[in-house]
């Protein structure tokens, strides 16, 4: 396969589905990934588009195999059928053709899957952030500074409209999305490799970060692991996404990626008052407003 | 059927026995729920919960086993439809031995890789005190009690010689109905009958010496389970056998057509093969690579 | 489009035998309005015909259901699950929950199996290969009367406490713990989900037993298996892949029963247990399931195309080990469900490749139904409409298969619509598309009426343009992130959900004309062709030879091969 091609018809194809635009979040009408944010999530993104081509050419060459045959031999343009129900060549071609795109597929594929899954070893000790996430029925909570005298505890709710708590009220104004925006985010500094170890309280959720085409399941009696690094500083939403009883659809996730000193002062305010802290995010990393509009 | 029918297979006639089965089985399955969570009329844990839907079973299995007798005498079981039966039957213990599969799974999963999941860092996950103990096969029991597990050359090792034995008792059995001695069938049957007997006599006074239990750990669960239910497929093989013994005493039972015995012995077979892998892999292969009532001992 | 008789069947097997060879013994069937004759049936067609009837039912009801989701989804919000709404007659989020794992475990378990393995199966397998019934008859009935009772079970969960202070079980069709451990569904609904999956279970291997002993054994003189018809190979295939399967489910369920009521810790992490376990348990059996699904259709499929483009089926041999193949690679996949379990990252490569593997013999199968309509003389009667349709979406489904097989991007499409997407199209477009092209292939044969073209032709249409606008969208949703089994979703997913629940109101006129051209049918009685055979030439087994409906015992003198 001659890549080069592929590469210009996976770009122009990934332009024509709007995976260009930069939006921070689903948006309505949307066709494509989110736009992807990491490097590794970019790689999977290209490669997506490349098994795109692949199979919507698979589906219109039997889509047209299809139409030419109904047009071709129906009964009006082929009144006799013929009788052959053998060939051999054309056998051996459609499984040999099938069997070389799959591996060429699994050539792009296994390189990526490694990529995602194990944490660079160029990543030095002082550049990787552990945090501890843990699913529960119904939130997330996030554990910075896991083992040091630093260490503390976050809780992280939805915000909605009309919650019975006022901490958990759901702000439009203030570029709140409903369903996706919570009270606590998670935070994390740009720039390093974040480490999240995931585990679960009570059955099983799934941590599942789009824009990083990341996702694992926080399982009970197991620490799943996930690293990305993400180069700009943003605002990102997740959801849970497995399973977990009556609210699965009210547990998400809203990540703020924020720079080494910015994360620093979080951390000192959100001691003194999470809802400081929130306020203070706000202020740095405020929300793209045309999602606020969209509400 | 009518007269002009030129082949030998059996068209049997429309029968009550499988929807009346269907409804027993149903009664049993809410008499079981109604037992474990109360149900209607049936108040938590009353232990009479399953039983009318049981009974009713079994009042249909004899019902429907009996005109299958019946059909058997009246000669419709012609060479084809014989034929039919055993693959029925052989199909019926695959599908046996793929359940059984799932014990097998759980049990090497659980042995081999139970340490995987108590990595160093798993030690400070908050909210999960098992975690420690993972690192232990067996895995302690939840009350912190450590698992024994059994010496498999004392009664497991009885058990095997004795199940072994009653294989070639009933092969004895078999052989002998074949060329028609009747007599040496009927001892060889009753043999393999005691010998069930005593496999599960010995069985019971095993669990009841047992240093664990079903609710204490995986271990006790993964063990209980995959003995247990061998357990029981001797129960229905000694229960299958005796039948036999009581056809082969009625005067049923012909050299050339004794299709109720071979499947008895096929089903005990099978029984015996799977406790010798029970043996195997749950007592023996445990004990050579863990060592006995020494947990941890292996690492 | 109703079609016009041919003249004889050109089946071209020395059969020894003509049509109408029932009166012999017209004297001695039964009564069709006598209760007997289908309480206590033993006889493989009646049989098919409860299955069929039972399949009908419980299609409604998952039809139904299914319409709950997409009124609930149409609009961002809680439209019928907020409590009040119809006098709070859909209660809260979690029956959302509990609607949606009825609904994959009717369409599954009491729809598409019983339709077309039960139903199908019954009817055309021993006709297919000159039998005079299947070898077991009376284990055949009890494999139908599970159904109900333990369908019944199912309905029943939905009434009874599920978790804390609502009823039935809102875990998903997959029932993974601990939400449906006592965490989770402390209540007697999971329990009763359990027996009612035993039940099932039960019934299905019996009737697979049935098929397998049937087919083995019960051939016509002459028939191999290398003669044997693709439907009675799928058929086949499919009846292993259920006596391999299902015990594996059998066990994991019983696990999962004695966790919930005796305390063991299989899955339960205090005892050293693990939830995982119970995943590749479920999918050990759970992959293999979604292609008992399909190879009936398969076969049915394979059958329709020859029939009506009057040309035998290509690479006969070749479709028929591809689906050998399909079976077999079936059972050394199932972890592709599992990729974000925190699987060790060799083994998901292993999975990957494992999985792709499939869409090879898949391909040849598409293939040659391509090739056998080339240089054929193709007539577009209703079924090979759905047969042409089914290609098509099948093939659509089958390609995103492919992309979630690559766990590196599935990490970003599971549990998204993406996958729900998929699943349709290979299901509800895949499976469903084969049932009513059989439906309508056999129609005739089976009741001894015609079916009305047209109305078969708009309710091909309308499903076709209905089902696409449901499930195609639902694409653009997963790949956006919208995650599956979700009540309530950001606004920013509106747009597709939208179109997605018009299109479920086309499908619902679909259905609504399915069921009047059924009416119809019925009420009209047009008089089957007399040979038996309307399809004419290209309608080559041993079906087509008998009178329609065939007689009460067909074959009492077996039909011969060469
Ligand atoms: C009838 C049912 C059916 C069928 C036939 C299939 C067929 C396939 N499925 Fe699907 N699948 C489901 C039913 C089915 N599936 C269900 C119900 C689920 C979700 C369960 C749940 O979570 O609730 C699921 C989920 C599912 C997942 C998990 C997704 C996730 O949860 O993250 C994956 C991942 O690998 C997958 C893959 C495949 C593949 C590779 C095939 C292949 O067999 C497809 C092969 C076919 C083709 C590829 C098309 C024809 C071929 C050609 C034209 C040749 C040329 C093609 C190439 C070279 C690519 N399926
Ligand atoms: C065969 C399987 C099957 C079929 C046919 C369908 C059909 C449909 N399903 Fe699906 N669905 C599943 C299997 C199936 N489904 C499964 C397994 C899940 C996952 C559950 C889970 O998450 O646990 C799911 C989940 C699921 C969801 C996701 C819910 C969520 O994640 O929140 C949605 C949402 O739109 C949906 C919608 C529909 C719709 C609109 C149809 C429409 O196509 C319905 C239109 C009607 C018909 C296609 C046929 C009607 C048939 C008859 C009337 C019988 C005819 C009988 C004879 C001729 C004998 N289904
Ligand atoms: Cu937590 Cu879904
Ligand atoms: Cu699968």
């Amino acid at each position: 396969m001659r890549s080069g091609a592929w590469k210009y018809w996976a770009l122009s194809a990934a332009s024509l589905l709007g995976g260009g635009s930069a939006w921070a979040a689903p948006h309505d009408g949307g066709i494509d990934f989110q736009a992807p944010v990491t490097e590794t999530a970019k790689h999977i993104h290209a490669f997506h588009n490349e098994v795109l081509i692949i199979i919507v050419a698979i589906s219109i060459f039997v889509t047209a195999l299809l139409i030419w045959v109904m047009v071709r031999y129906n009964k009006r343009a082929n009144p006799v059928p013929k009788k052959f129900s053998h060939n051999t060549l054309v056998e051996i071609l459609w499984t040999v053709i099938p069997v070389l795109i799959l591996v060429w597929i699994a050539k792009g594929s296994f390189p990526l899957l490694y990529e995602q899954d194990v944490l660079p070893e160029q990543a030095k000790e002082e550049e990787i952030v552990d945090i501890k996430v843990y699913g529960n029925m119904w939130f997330w909570d996030y554990t910075y500074n896991v083992g040091t005298d630093n260490e503390f505890n976050v809780e992280s709710r939805m915000l909605k409209v009309g919650a019975p708590d006022p901490s958990l009220e759901l702000k439009p104004a203030r570029g709140d999305i409903a369903q996706l925006s919570v009270n606590n985010p998670m935070v994390a500094p740009v720039g390093k490799y974040i480490r999240l170890k995931i585990s679960a309280k009570d059955v099983i959720h799934a941590w599942a970060m789009p824009q990083f085409m990341l996702k694992v399941d926080a399982m009970p009696g197991r620490l799943n692991q996930l690293w990305f690094k993400v180069d700009e500083p943003g605002v990102f939403y997740g959801q849970c996404s497995e399973l977990c009883g009556k609210d699965h659809s009210n547990m998400p996730i809203e990540l703020r990626i924020v720079t080494e000193q910015q994360y620093v002062e979080w951390q000192r305010l959100f001691k003194e008052s999470p809802e400081a802290a929130r306020a203070y995010l706000d202020q740095v990393r405020p929300r793209p407003a045309q999602i606020a509009s969209a509400q | 059927m009518a007269g002009d029918v030129k082949h030998d297979y059996h068209l049997v006639k429309p029968s009550p026995w499988p929807l009346l089965g269907s409804l027993s089985l149903l009664l049993m399955v809410l008499g079981g729920a109604g037992y474990m969570k109360g149900l209607w009329f049936i108040p938590q844990h009353a232990w009479w919960g399953p039983l009318p839907g049981l009974v009713a079973l079994i009042f249909v299995l004899i019902g429907w086993w009996g005109d299958v007798l019946k059909e058997s005498r009246a000669g419709d079981h012609k060479e084809v439809v014989q034929i039919s039966l055993r693959y029925g039957m052989v199909l019926f213990i695959a599908s046996e031995v793929m359940f059984f599969v799932a014990w097998f799974w759980e049990f090497f999963e659980m042995a081999i890789f139970h340490q995987l999941r108590a990595l160093p860092e798993h030690a400070d996950l908050a909210n999960n005190p098992g975690l420690a103990g993972w690192s232990e096969w067996p895995v302690p029991q939840t009350n912190g009690a450590r698992v024994k597990p059994f010496d498999p050359f004392h009664l497991p090792l009885i058990n095997t010689l004795i199940l072994l034995l009653s294989g070639t008792t009933v092969t004895w059995a078999h052989h002998a109905l074949q060329v028609g001695d009747r007599k040496s069938a009927k001892i060889g049957l009753l043999l393999t009958i005691l010998l069930g007997m005593a496999f599960t006599a010995f069985q019971v006074v095993e669990y009841s010496e047992a240093g664990f239990s079903y609710d204490g750990s995986i271990y006790g669960s993964a063990f209980f389970m995959a003995t247990g239910f061998h357990g029981a497929h001797v129960v229905i093989g000694t229960i299958m056998l005796m039948v036999c013994l009581g056809r082969l005493m009625a005067g049923g039972m012909k050299p050339e057509k004794h299709l109720g015995f071979e499947f008895a012995a096929w089903y005990w077979h099978f029984v015996d093969v799977v406790w010798l892998f029970l043996f195997a892999f749950v007592y023996v292969a445990p004990h050579i690579v863990w060592g006995s009532g020494a947990p941890g001992a292996g690492h | 489009m109703s079609s016009e008789p041919k003249t004889a069947a050109g089946h071209g097997h020395d059969h020894g035998h003509g049509h109408g060879h029932d009166h012999a013994h017209d004297h001695h069937d039964p009564k069709w309005y006598s209760p007997s004759r289908w309480l206590f049936s033993t006889n493989h067609k009646d049989i098919g015909t409860l299955y069929l009837m039972f399949a009908m039912c419980a299609g409604i009801i998952g039809f139904v259901f299914s319409g709950f989701m997409r009124a609930e989804l149409a609009e961002p919000g809680l439209q019928l699950f907020n409590g009040t709404a119809f006098g709070g007659f859909f209660g809260s989020e979690h029956n959302y929950n509990v609607i949606t794992t009825m609904h994959g475990l009717i369409m599954i378990f009491f729809m598409v199996m019983p339709a077309l393995i039960g139903g199908f199966g019954n009817w055309f397998v021993p006709l297919m290969i000159g039998a005079p019934d299947m070898a077991m008859p009376r284990m055949n009935n009890i494999s139908f009367w599970l159904l109900p009772v333990s369908f019944f079970l199912l309905l029943l969960s939905m009434f009874v406490p599920g978790p804390a202070g609502a009823n039935g079980f809102g875990g998903g069709w997959v029932l993974y713990p601990p939400l449906s451990g006592t965490t989770g569904h402390p209540g007697l609904a999971m329990d009763l989900v359990i027996f009612s999956l035993h039940l099932a279970g039960m019934s299905s291997i019996l009737g697979a037993i049935n098929f397998i002993v049937t087919i083995l054994n019960m051939r016509a003189p002459g028939m191999t298996l290398h003669k044997m018809p693709l439907f009675a190979w799928s058929v086949l295939i499919t009846a292993f892949l259920l006596v391999l399967a299902l015990p594996v489910l059998a066990g994991a369920l019983t696990m999962l029963l004695t966790d919930r009521n005796f305390g063991s810790k299989f899955f339960e992490v205090s005892g050293g247990g693990d939830p995982v376990l119970f995943q590749h348990l479920f999918w050990f059996f759970g992959h293999p399931e979604v292609y008992i699904m399909i190879l009936p259709g398969f076969g049915i499929v394979s059958h329709v195309i020859s029939t009506f483009s009057r040309k035998p089926i290509f690479g006969y041999l070749a479709m028929a080990y591809a689906m050998v193949a399909i079976g077999f690679i079936g059972f050394i996949v199932w972890a592709h469900h599992m990729y974000t379990v925190g699987m060790d990252v060799d083994t998901q490569a292993y999975f990957v490749a494992a999985t792709m593997v499939i869409a090879v013999p898949t391909g040849v199968k598409i293939f040659s139904w391509i090739a056998t309509m080339w240089g054929g003389s193709i007539e577009f009667k209703v079924p090979m409409l759905w047969a042409i349709g089914f290609i098509f979406l099948f093939t659509l489904g089958g390609v995103t298969g492919v992309v979630l097989a690559n766990a590196g991007v599935d990490h970003a499409l599971h549990d998204t619509y993406y996958v729900v997407a998929h699943f349709h199209y290979v299901l509800s477009l895949g499976a469903v598309f084969t049932l009513f092209c059989g439906w309508y292939y056999w129609f005739e044969k089976m009741w001894g009426i015609k079916y009305n073209g047209f109305i078969g032709g708009l309710h091909f249409w309308l499903m076709f343009v209905g089902s696409n606008l449901i499930f195609f969208p639902q694409h653009f949703l997963g790949l956006q992130g919208m995650p599956r089994r979700y009540v309530d979703y950001a606004v920013a997913f509106r747009e597709w959900h939208h179109w997605s629940t018009i299109g479920y109101w086309i499908a619902a006129a679909a259905t609504i004309v399915f069921f009047i051209g059924i009416l119809e049918a019925v009420v009209r009685r047009r008089k089957a062709t007399e040979s038996g055979n309307p399809w004419g030439e290209g309608a080559t087994t041993l079906e087509w030879t008998l009178s329609s409906p065939p007689p009460f015992h067909q074959y009492n003198d077996l039909p011969r091969f060469k």
